[in-house]
């Protein structure tokens, strides 16, 4: 069964070289014309598909249109072309920016799991085990803006994956966090896939991606470059990186 | 379902955003009374003896305005720090249901609005009027939500591209404050008259003054202003954040 089809997928932004605009501006450049912005095409024509039961990595370097392609998917962002998914998609990109520093951990998991579309009934059953998974057991009542990064990125994950996703989309998830909860979050996430998720992993850690994925992707200026199986992949990668 | 969803997840908004506002603060809900009660002190040692002259029942008269133009002013202020400031980076990383955004903070608004109600419910029992008018609040109370809803939403989607339009409104906001028959009663002013026909919070106000205050049925056309209003500015809300909504995350 088909999870993801993306067919023919671009994406462009308009960069400008002010960011900020007030009103005030923005009435002026009436009068003196719009301030020229240069096209940036992020994603040129991307299609591929993806298997319920499959891990698909893609690599690539900075700015070559990664996350963008997960944002486009997750529906974040609108795009030119096609994509259809089946099934509940669960973005996690950059996890722990998703959480209020200044609410307390309880607080931060009712309000992301229902950002993340679960219901406050569902919340309350899986509480015990979203905070046992992140090993925070005691620090149910701290604010978040006292945690280490690592727990906040333990944290962010362990809500998204207790939302039982059937498409996960991580964005360099497994760069943060110690050993042994990047074993167990790898565990969680075949248990999902067992259950016929799919799963989209970008990161620049090769190793993991070798690891874990049936399938990679290779990335460069919004294009597909390769697609096949890892090992083949990521030494043509490597090989191209060198140059 | 998506229906329940939306309102939980609004929910959870609301009060996520209403305890940071009151974290670290030992005074807690006093200070949601704090300013609509001392500027109601304040105004009513000022005019009660001039502009209160001829309004019967002033305090009341004046408390209720107070509130009523600080519940759509908290709304629609907070709106224009939704997007841009507090969840943006949310917007970013989720593709949650974004108007839930907007709903939540005007929620908390609702929440906040109860705690001056009961201060406007305590000085009428105190100046011994007749309570029979509330029961036709709750339904007040839904349009002029709804009212400060499409307003939120029209603000809260265009500050995307209009980054300082927030300090517009407080300006803009302070402006139609002094416009608004709070503290005055219109009486025969002409110009004023008519320019507050424009003014959807003056129907609100009128309304409310006539049934709470005065047990008295406002005028048709009057009920009529208010319903339309808060209906086109829903309206409008929805259009003009539904076509910039796809636009929110590459903006920020």
């Amino acid at each position: 069964m088909e999870r993801i089809i993306v067919e023919k997928v671009s994406k462009k932004f308009k960069i400008g070289f002010k960011k900020k605009q007030s009103a005030l501006s923005r009435i002026l450049s009436l009068f003196s014309g719009r301030e020229p912005k240069k096209p940036l095409e992020a994603l040129k024509d991307v299609s591929f598909k993806l298997d319920s039961g499959e891990i698909v990595g893609i690599i690539g370097k900075n700015g070559s249109g990664k996350s963008t392609l997960l944002r486009c998917i997750a529906g974040i962002y609108d795009y030119n072309g096609r994509i259809i998914t089946d099934g509940r998609i669960l973005p996690i990109i950059d996890p722990s920016i998703i959480l209020r520093k200044r609410l307390i951990m309880r607080d931060n998991i009712y309000l992301v799991s229902s950002l993340l579309g679960s219901t406050r009934k569902q919340i309350k059953k899986r509480f015990n085990s979203i905070i046992d998974f992140a090993e925070l057991r005691d620090f149910v009542d701290t604010k978040v803006y006292q945690f280490s990064d690592g727990m906040r990125a333990r944290l962010a994950f362990s809500m998204a994956i207790h939302c039982n996703p059937e498409i996960l989309l991580l964005d360099e998830v497994f760069e943060v966090g110690d050993e042994s909860f990047r074993v167990r979050s790898a565990e969680k996430i075949k248990e999902l896939v067992k259950k016929g998720a799919s799963v989209i992993l970008v990161s620049h850690d090769l190793a993991v991606i070798e690891k874990y994925c049936n399938k990679v992707i290779w990335m460069h200026e919004g294009k597909i470059v390769k697609t096949g199986k890892p090992d083949e992949v990521i030494k043509d990668y490597l090989n191209f990186k060198d140059r | 379902m998506r229906l329940r969803n939306f309102l939980g997840l609004s929910f959870e908004i609301a009060k996520s955003s209403f305890k940071l506002r009151n974290e670290g603060s030992y005074l807690g809900i006093f200070w949601y009374l704090l300013n609509p009660l001392l500027m109601f002190v304040l105004l009513l040692l000022v005019f009660s003896d001039r502009l209160g002259n001829n309004i019967p029942s002033y305090p009341l008269y004046l408390l209720l305005g107070i509130i009523l133009f600080n519940f759509f002013q908290n709304t629609t202020t907070e709106s224009t720090k939704i997007i841009v400031g507090d969840y943006g980076d949310l917007i970013k990383s989720i593709n949650f249901p974004r108007e839930a955004l907007v709903f939540g903070i005007a929620l908390k608004c609702v929440f906040s609005h109860f705690f001056e109600f009961v201060l406007f419910l305590a000085v009428m029992i105190i100046f011994g009027n007749s309570l029979s008018g509330i029961i036709f609040y709750p339904l007040i109370l839904i349009f002029f939500f709804i009212l400060a809803l499409g307003f939120s939403l029209v603000l809260s989607s265009l500050t995307i591209y209009f980054v300082d339009l927030g300090n517009l409104w407080i300006f803009f906001i302070r402006l139609v404050w002094l416009a608004t028959p709070i503290f005055y009663s219109i009486g025969g002013q002409n110009r004023l008259f008519l320019a507050n026909l424009f003014n959807p919070v003056y129907y609100f106000i009128t309304i409310s003054r006539e049934l709470i205050i005065y047990s008295r049925l406002p005028e048709p056309w009057i009920i009529l202003g208010a319903v339309f209003y808060s209906l086109l500015s829903l309206l409008l809300g929805l259009l003009i954040f539904n076509k910039l909504k796809t636009k929110f995350a590459e903006m920020l």
